[in-house]
């Protein structure tokens, strides 16, 4: 396999742990998830363009469409959030604790 | 200049740890910014021009618009860069280590070898078929997803509608 994929990998990992762990803002974490998004589109692509496998073109465009959905999703969620609590802290979301 | 595209890949995952060392949003959507803008080379560089195209206009044009009218409006702070928190730095820095670690593996031995081995000579086969013809290949098989795959356009399209339905009903609730 050409070494780029690799370095794609990483960058897709290194977004997933950055998705996983939580500083105080929520909205990183988005960008983090949007960062995966971006490192699997460009994953995609790449991969088609090297082994010129035409047909499978339509995947990266897929993909980006369901990542448009889900950054909606995601951003209107935000702007609820921070609507009620003034800001967006993970902190605020802490009413399931005992 | 042989290596080119593996330094451009280099220069995606220094961009990808500048975000995902969480500094606060508006540094990250710099970073994604950023990062975006190189994978687009990285795409054009292997001969995928529609879709690096595609790269800027809906993913940084469309999506990241959003993201920065939307980090303005929900954060009001003094933001914090890399160099403010220790956190922040140390994330950084320790990202920066790895991908410095990975790349002089990768010069020294020609081979990185974790489950699968990534090798600059890998197996040549023949390559057969008729082609595209005088289009990019990439052109072509977006333009496949008209013909073939016309069914998955209408989900996609309906998706889309039903995303703008839900945001609607998100943000009229309180």
């Amino acid at each position: 396999m050409p070494p780029i994929y690799i370095n794609i990998i990483l960058a897709y990992t290194a977004s997933l742990v950055g998705l996983l762990m939580y500083r105080s803002h929520f909205m990183s974490s988005l960008l983090c998830l949007e960062g995966m998004m971006l490192s699997l589109f460009v994953l995609a692509t790449i991969l088609s363009l090297n082994l010129h496998f035409t047909l499978s073109f339509t995947l990266p465009i897929i993909l980006l469409i369901f990542a448009g959905c889900e950054t909606a999703v995601g951003l209107a969620l935000l702007v609820m959030i921070s609507d009620i609590y003034g800001l967006d802290h993970v902190q605020n979301l802490n009413l399931l604790q005992c | 200049m042989m290596y080119f595209t593996f330094l451009l890949s280099v220069i995606f995952v220094i961009s990808f740890m500048g975000f995902s060392s969480k500094p606060s949003p508006i540094y990250g959507g710099v970073g994604l910014l950023v990062s975006g803008g190189v994978g687009c080379s990285i795409v054009v560089s292997l001969g995928g021009s529609f879709l690096g195209l595609m790269v800027f206009l809906v993913y940084l044009g469309g999506m990241m618009v959003v993201f920065g009218y939307t980090t303005a409006m929900a954060i009001e702070e003094y933001p914090e860069a890399w160099g403010s928190n220790v956190v922040v730095l140390g994330a950084l820095l320790l990202g920066l280590t790895m991908e410095l670690f990975v790349v002089l593996w990768m010069v020294c031995y020609d081979e990185v070898e974790v489950v699968i081995s990534f090798k600059s000579m890998g197996y040549w086969v023949v390559f057969e078929g008729e082609g595209t013809g005088y289009f990019h290949g990439d052109s072509t098989g977006v333009a496949a997803l008209y013909s073939y795959g016309c069914w998955l356009v209408v989900v996609a399209g309906w998706s889309l509608f039903m995303g703008v339905v839900i945001v609607i009903e998100v943000t009229r609730g309180g």
